[in-house]
């Protein structure tokens, strides 16, 4: 909290490389406090490989990654996640064999040591906050039943409630809105607007239309590095990101 | 505590009820020793269920952990027969036969029972965090961590019998002392270790079901499901995996102490490949994700074991007998006889609870249909 809100995540130089395959090359980000920052790009620009490395998941090959001024790039998941860092996967990832509840009581996550646990029972001490937060993404119903027998649509808004359960400073969401309806992806926004100040989020999308309803500043990958950053105006008139989206029809249909 | 838990404790309860009654309907010394050791192996289960049923963790070492702590006790009661076999400054009588000349270091401590008794659970504890640390910092996951255990089992097992001058070898340890603790002795054909051993069990049983009601246990089960998730949530899985490990290890190193007292000897067969794989099979057939059913199973399994290759009738036919039942149950109950169980119940709940579950709702859309006949 105590550093600059413009230096809340910084990405210095990061490339990562697959078995010489490029995947991000020379990647800089700098996204401040509070900010509600999207990532958009063609298919394999390394929007979700720049959102692996930041939560630990691929360890860049070269550069820095550093988080309210810690260097990420050493740590372990779990490390990194309890620096405050929650993470959304483009594939729904909840746990399908438990409860919606169960879920949420596993994402709440503000003691993770394995003794502390260990001597937790009842599970019920923040059943209250939890089951709110189950209403507040419409699955208030569906508290006993396991994740598994979600539908596509319940199983991302779970994984985003399971996001906000656990309460990191900054969220990544991967595709949040992959496979919504019209009117679900227009409540996420509504959500993400509500997060954003509170939160830092950094949102990785295709869907254009869901980028220009939250009016923030845009990222565009191609290629494994950074093309352009501005508002969607600005975007929408760079030279070198229209031409790399020409061949879908410009960068309103991509 | 919701219903579930609530029904799953009276369950837990009235099981280890009846078995602590079965002595005032049965006072052969020879049947209830027979029992009490089914009973042992139910502990041996119960420790499989919560690694393999509830995290995940196939470990088919589980007898070595087992063997440990029958050989802690073993040791612990061959000492107190010193002044009987060989004299009052003796050795252990396999010793002599070996040519040892004075006991070897690691015996001295057993002369305690109290250490006796803390190692028999603190060694296999010992040994599982440090084997649990290897496998599990090095993310070593899945059919790989069986054969890790096996193979370590195998060590194990090997070192015990090559170090037969302070093992026993082959032979294992026999002619062992009673065991005599708070004023009782323990004879293995008497009520009090009957008794003893039906109160372990419900020991184990409860603490086994507290340790899985723990939020530690609901993130071991959010382990076995996705692994990788738990990780972005801040836990350390290999600490959670490594600490269900060891809990287990302890849990199967407890019963091993309980099952030298009814054997009265110990046995490298007590921590051989045959035994520790037979764990699986009765966790298998008892239902692994349920521990009050991984010990069932092996009640029941062992118990039909004896009473098959105990009767004439099925004097050569009795192990073909046991493989199709077991073939039956993988097929049919995949997730053993508490599966099914827990099937009957949550159907008979079900009717009267109107859950708001994809039925229901189904069940509106189809409401058309089901007024002219019920689509099953």
């Amino acid at each position: 909290m105590t550093t600059n809100r413009h230096d809340h995540l910084v990405l210095t130089d990061v490339s990562v490389v697959f078995n010489g395959f490029h995947a991000v090359e020379g990647l800089n980000l700098n996204v401040g406090q509070g900010e509600l920052r999207c990532i958009i790009g063609p298919n394999g620009a390394g929007k979700t490989t720049a959102l692996d490395m930041i939560c630990g998941k691929v360890k860049p090959t070269s550069g820095q990654i550093t988080f309210e001024g810690k260097t990420l790039n050493k740590l372990e998941e779990h490390e990194i996640a309890r620096a405050g860092i929650g993470r959304k996967f483009q594939v729904p990832s909840v746990f399908h064999e438990l409860t919606v509840r169960d879920n949420l009581e596993v994402s709440y996550s503000k003691s993770p040591g394995v003794f502390a646990n260990a001597l937790l029972f009842g599970r019920g001490a923040d059943r209250d906050g939890l089951e709110k937060l189950a209403e507040l993404v419409g699955l208030e119903n569906y508290l006993d039943t396991p994740a598994g027998h979600l539908s596509h649509g319940h199983t991302q808004w779970l994984e985003i409630s399971l996001l906000l359960a656990q309460d990191p400073e900054l969220i990544l969401m991967d595709e949040p809105t992959a496979g919504m309806t019209v009117q679900e992806t227009s409540q996420t926004v509504d959500l993400f607007s509500r997060l954003k100040g509170k939160h830092t989020l950094i949102v990785v999308e295709h869907d254009m239309g869901f980028v220009k309803e939250i009016g923030e500043v845009i990222s565009v990958m191609h290629q494994g590095k950074m093309l352009a950053e501005g508002m969607v105006s600005e975007i929408e008139q760079h030279p070198e990101v229209r031409s790399v989206y020409l061949g879908s029809g410009g960068i309103s249909h991509a | 505590m919701s219903k579930r838990t609530a029904l799953q404790i009276a369950a837990y309860g009235i099981v280890c009820l009846a078995i602590l009654l079965v002595p005032s309907f049965m006072d052969d010394a020879f049947i209830l020793n027979k029992y009490a050791r089914y009973l042992v192996l139910g502990i041996l289960a119960i420790a499989l269920s919560l690694s393999w049923g509830y995290a995940g963790i196939l470990n088919l070492g589980q007898a070595a952990s087992f063997g440990l702590g029958s050989y802690a006790m073993a040791m612990a009661l061959k000492l107190r027969t010193i002044p009987v076999h060989t004299g009052e400054a003796g050795l252990p009588d396999f010793m002599v036969w070996n040519n040892v000349e004075t006991l070897p270091w690691f015996w001295e401590p057993f002369y305690s029972l109290t250490f006796a008794i803390f190692a028999g659970v603190a060694v296999p504890v010992v040994f599982a965090v440090l084997l649990g640390s290897f496998i599990f910092r090095g993310r070593v996951t899945g059919v790989y961590v069986a054969i890790i255990t096996l193979a370590a089992l195998v060590v194990v097992n090997l070192l015990i019998i090559d170090q037969q001058r302070f093992s026993g070898g082959f032979n294992g340890i026999t002619d062992l002392a009673q065991l005599e603790l708070f004023g009782l002795t323990f004879d293995a054909y008497s009520m009090s270790s009957y008794y003893l051993i039906a109160i372990s069990l419900t020991v184990s049983l409860f603490f086994a079901l507290a340790v899985t009601k723990s939020k530690a246990g609901l993130i071991l089960q959010a382990i076995r499901d996705h692994e990788e998730r738990v990780r972005y949530f801040g836990y350390d899985v290999a600490r959670f995996k490594t600490f269900a490990f060891a809990v287990s290890a302890g849990i199967a190193g407890f019963a091993g102490m309980l099952y030298t007292i009814v054997m009265e000897f110990a046995s490298p067969t007590f921590l051989g490949v045959q035994l520790s794989l037979s764990v699986v099979i009765w966790c298998a057939v008892g239902g692994r994700q349920s521990l009050l059913g991984a010990a069932l199973g092996a009640i029941v399994v062992t118990g039909m074991q004896g009473a098959l290759s105990e009767s004439e009738i099925f004097l050569e036919t009795w192990t073909l007998i046991m493989g199709f039942t077991f073939v039956v149950v993988v097929l049919f109950l995949p997730k053993g006889l508490a599966g099914a169980i827990e099937m009957l119940v949550d159907r008979i709940f079900r009717k009267d609870d109107a859950v708001p579950d994809k039925s229901s709702v189904a069940a509106d859309r189809c409401g058309v249909e089901s007024k002219a006949g019920a689509p099953r």
